[in-house]
């Protein structure tokens, strides 16, 4: 199934794919890192619990910017045992619900319950409880809003191209250059 | 029954019609989360039962959610997520399963048997089921698929081998277990390593098997004559990927790095090797790291909403639901055992591991242990269980994560289909250990004295 | 779920249900099924159902079930559960001084802490530091001295002491950065591995029997005393404010109560189950060792510097350790005096 593109989902899916690919980055850097700290630790006898830290930092930053960046991509896991037997339109219609009412709620109670979390973790200036671990904990905590906040965008970019192609379907073009693969998590388009 | 364990039964029927529809699953295990909360709320079923939930109680998914992003050990999954991305896309991996297979020569089923055999190998890291699964599924499928091979058997392969690492030691299943059983990490590690071992040369005998009965599904590569010149190339073409098996495990196993650090090690390691063979450009990179994000991205949503599920379906009760089923059987002491891991291996049908180890195990151990039994023997049974658990349909997370990766055309239906041999296999394996109780216990006994 | 999750709720009949005043969720930081440290909980609870007739059910919930191992108290401040049984030392990130109620390195021992918390002004100014988290802290369980930990080579001097690979968290690792250690946190999951490997030569962990359960005497020979880090570790009920408030002055005193009794409890199995243990030591291979004075008085000295520094960036920090100087100053009159010397 290609779905149109729509005005919004045209102006916020290249920044979408942009975060992501800027996002990707970090893999490089948790790399490096990882390396250093192996390193430093073995042959030089220095123990960086901040370079330890900083490894799950990045794995979370990483994967919670990924996650609107994916959902762009539809790269997801799903069962396509019936799935792959439904009409186009019926494939529509299970996204239209299922992100109207599996998605956005999701989305919305962890945007409403992070937010708080990480007020608190900022007002008490919460840092590492491990000696000479990181400060600043509110900032790593904040990436879990950002991610999701990122998910919803992506999550309404995708809404409106379905809405696009199920009530408008007949004056909205396929984009070219966001057309989905068959199935293709994962492997979506690059 | 409990208006409110009605409540969770029905939660857990709505994911099982929810997954066929073929929306993402981890949207169905959030969505469901909040969706079963509201409808909580509205039945007003915190009125008469005081264990009922509320939005502030769901609200702990955003604290199980920062759990997820401060667990160190996960960082091993986007490394080794890397690693196989690089290897597959840099070509690396192709030309080191080629080499590999030569080994086997004309032997048919012999590069099924080689993956299996690097996936033993790759067992003794972590054993988070994503990283292995991906990895496996990256070097190996297109591999064998261009070879010819029945998709249904090159993916199962992948899955159930994939899913070895999660027994063989070092494995946070198992560690995981001790901690739930306050038992010896090492007792648990070192009872594991036959059991395991066993597996993996049931998978072995099995693909030999298929490839003398139906040459077809697994056919052969071409039988080259041997002279100097092609036993120079394998060994040449085999120097890098025992390179990297050496930087993984040697690390490991020289005490250099942790199991999680060694993910790290690996990626890194591919990654030189991918610059010193000349197969890396800024575009790969680019190409690889972008999946890599991707790939690790939908992993994650996953978990995040599996964690908010398991959160609800307990404040539901669901807890106390297995709890009452399993509680009051009426057998034999073997007989005892072997509804428990029945009941385990049903379960595994729909929950996944962590859930099953935080709810089960604790409950029937004690049982277990009055009995007479062995801790270590029946906490290695349950883990062969929990194994399993992760390759049954419907709810299979090595199936997930394998389609995730899989070239287009190898549809969940084809997987399924695969696995099913395995997972006979697996039963016959357990059966194996549950008579022979000295392969879990002699190795411990001898160790360490 | 082991014994001590008492009835399940689906089970409570139709009569115990209407007599319940008070139906908890407690979750935990450490697994019942550790010995000592985890399985207080199991006593307290089951000891307020027990003297209420079910009227005060307090479930417990084991780590992660519903609420991860370390975010207890922040769960119940913002009254996600009502209550929580946790280690105070797991806040010392958003709350300095939650330390200096939950272990100090050559702090207190067991009963003089007791002594400073119910006697000597401890128990205010740890209710009132808690109370800004919205947070009502009952002191519900106390266990004696933690080994100083697992060591692959036997420890002679300083010089052994840096450079030392070793896990070790909290105010003791500060102290053991400083004195020239090279510290790791390495997870729970991967101590045993990197210890038997090599990664790390030696880690830090808890009392000898719950180390023992856990098999660290099959990767590491030698048991270093005394538990300078830990001379007396706390555990405590944490509840939410406005939970606390709403509740009946009678159920609160049955709480209190019950948990005073904890502590007793606690520290009478804490101190009745290690001998047992050490004493097994030459038959599963594993050494127990005493570590030098010279290092003992290094740590000391470096203990203090890094107190003193955490008392000049926090008030809290500041004003808990001048109670506890205090009381310790006049309490030493007495401990000096009063009994026998050690070896004696
Ligand atoms: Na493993
Ligand atoms: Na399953």
């Amino acid at each position: 199934m290609e779905l149109p593109a729509t005005r919004f989902s045209r102006a916020v899916d290249p920044w979408l794919e942009r975060i992501g690919q800027w996002a990707s980055w970090l893999w490089v850097l948790l790399l490096a890192v990882i390396v250093a700290n192996v390193v430093l630790r073995y042959v030089f006898g220095e123990g960086r619990i901040e370079f330890e830290e900083v490894q799950w930092h990045l794995y979370a930053t990483g994967f919670l910017l990924g996650l609107g960046y994916a959902l762009k991509a539809d790269a997801h896991i799903r069962v396509d045992v019936l799935h792959e037997r439904f009409s186009p339109t019926l494939t529509a219609w299970v996204e239209l619900y299922g992100i109207l009412l599996l998605l956005l709620p999701f989305i919305a109670v962890v945007l409403i319950f992070s937010v708080p979390f990480v007020c608190t973790s900022f007002a008490f200036g919460e840092i590492s409880s491990s000696p000479g671990g990181l400060p600043y904990r509110w900032a790593i905590k904040a990436m879990l809003p950002l991610g999701f906040l990122l998910l919803l965008v992506a999550a309404l970019s995708r809404l409106s191209r379905v809405w696009a192609w199920l009530f408008l379907g007949a004056d909205a073009a396929p984009d070219e250059g966001f057309a989905e693969t068959e199935g293709g998590a994962g492997r979506g388009a690059e | 029954m409990a208006p409110n364990e009605g409540l969770a039964l029905l939660m857990f029927a709505s994911f099982i019609g929810l997954v066929f529809t073929g929306f993402p699953v981890a949207w169905i295990l959030g969505g469901l989360a909040v969706l079963f909360t509201a409808l909580a709320i509205v039945l007003n079923l915190d009125f008469n039962f005081p264990f009922a939930i509320d939005w502030s109680y769901t609200s702990l998914v955003v604290d199980r959610s920062w759990n997820v992003m401060e667990n160190w050990v996960m960082v091993a999954l986007p490394m080794f997520i890397f690693m196989g991305l690089l290897l597959d896309r840099s070509g690396i991996a192709n030309q080191l399963m080629v080499s590999f297979s030569r080994l086997f020569g004309g032997v048919r089923g012999g590069l099924a048997i080689t993956v299996t055999l690097i996936g033993l190998l790759l067992a003794a890291t972590t054993g988070i089921i994503g990283a292995s699964v991906v990895l496996l599924a990256l070097l190996g499928l297109p591999v064998m698929l261009n070879q010819g091979y029945d998709k249904a058997l090159a993916s199962g392969t992948v899955c159930a081998v994939g899913t070895l690492g999660i027994l063989i030691p070092p494995s946070i299943m198992l560690v995981l277990m001790a901690d739930r059983m306050a038992m010896s990490v090492g007792d648990l590690f070192l009872g594991a390593v036959f059991p395991g071992a066993l597996l993996g040369g049931l998978y072995v005998a099995y693909l030999l098997g298929v490839g003398l009965l139906k040459p077809d599904s697994a056919p052969a590569s071409e039988r080259e004559p041997v002279n100097w010149a092609t036993v120079r190339d394998l060994f040449v073409a085999i120097l890098p990927p025992a390179f990297l098996i050496l930087a993984v495990l040697g690390s490991i196993f020289l005490g250099l790095a942790t199991p999680t650090e060694a993910a790290g090690v690996g990626a890194a390691g591919a990654l030189l090797l991918a610059v010193l063979k000349r197969r890396l450009d800024g575009r790969v990179l680019r190409e690889v790291l972008h999946e890599t994000t991707r790939t690790t991205a939908f992993i994650f949503g996953v978990l995040l909403g599996a964690t908010a599920f398991a959160l609800v379906l307990r404040g539901l009760g669901g807890d106390e639901l297995i709890e009452r089923a399993l509680l009051n059987l009426p057998f034999s002491p073997a007989g005892i055992i072997i509804t428990i891991l029945f009941a385990t291996f049903l379960l595994g049908f729909f929950l996944d591991w962590i859930e099953l180890t935080l709810i089960i195990l604790p409950l029937v151990s004690p049982v277990v242990v009055n009995l007479g039994f062995d801790p270590v023997w029946f906490t290695v049974l349950f883990a062969v269980c929990l194994q399993t658990s992760f390759l049954t349909p419907p709810v299979g997370f090595a199936i997930f994560y394998l389609k995730g990766v899989a070239p287009p055309g190898v549809e969940v239906r084809t997987i399924y289909k695969g696995v099913a041999p395995f997972i006979v296999l697996q039963l016959i394996g357990l059966v194996i250990i549950f008579n022979w109780d000295a392969l879990v216990t002699w190795l411990p006994a001898q160790a360490y004295r | 779920r082991p014994a001590g999750g008492g009835a399940p709720s689906g089970t409570v009949t139709e009569h115990e249900a209407a007599a319940q005043r008070i139906h908890w969720r407690l979750p935990l930081s450490f697994q019942t099924t550790m010995p000592v440290l985890g399985d207080n909980p199991i006593y307290v609870t089951e000891m307020l159902r027990a003297s209420s007739a079910g009227a005060v059910d307090i479930r417990i919930f084991e780590p992660g079930e519903v609420v991860p191992a370390f975010a207890i108290t922040e769960a119940v401040r913002e009254g996600k559960v009502e209550a929580g049984y946790t280690w105070l030392g797991y806040d010392q990130g958003r709350i300095p001084s939650a330390a200096l109620i939950a272990a100090v390195p050559f702090g207190m021992e067991p009963w003089e802490f007791a002594a400073w918390w119910f006697e000597g002004g401890g128990r205010t100014l740890g209710e009132a530091l808690y109370a800004k988290q919205n947070i009502h802290v009952v002191f519900c369980g106390l266990t004696g001295p933690e080994t100083a930990g697992w060591f692959r080579e036997p420890i002679e001097s300083l010089d052994d002491v840096r450079g030392l690979k070793i896990r070790f968290a909290g105010i003791g690792g500060k102290v053991m950065e400083r004195a020239g250690a090279s510290v790791t946190m390495l997870p729970g999951g991967e101590i045993f591995q990197a210890l038997e490997k090599g990664a790390i030569d030696a880690t830090e962990y808890a009392l000898p029997i719950v180390d023992q359960s856990l098999g660290f005497n099959r990767v590491a020979s030698y048991n270093y005393y005394p538990g300078w880090h830990q001379p007396a570790t706390s555990s405590h009920m944490v509840v939410n404010l406005d939970v606390w408030n709403q509740t009946a002055p009678a159920d609160q005193k049955l709480i209190e109560t019950a948990c005073t009794a904890g502590v007793m409890r606690n520290l009478a199995r804490s101190e009745a189950l290690q001998g047992e243990i050490i004493a097994g030591f030459p038959e599963v291979g594993v050494e127990a060792h005493t570590l030098p004075d010279d290092v003992l008085r290094e740590l000391e000295r470096v203990t203090e510097e890094v107190l003193e520094e955490e008392a000049a960036n926090d008030a809290d920090f500041a004003a808990i350790l001048e109670s506890q100087q205090r009381f310790r100053a006049s309490y030493a009159h007495w401990k000096a005096r009063a009994y026998l010397p050690r070896d004696f």
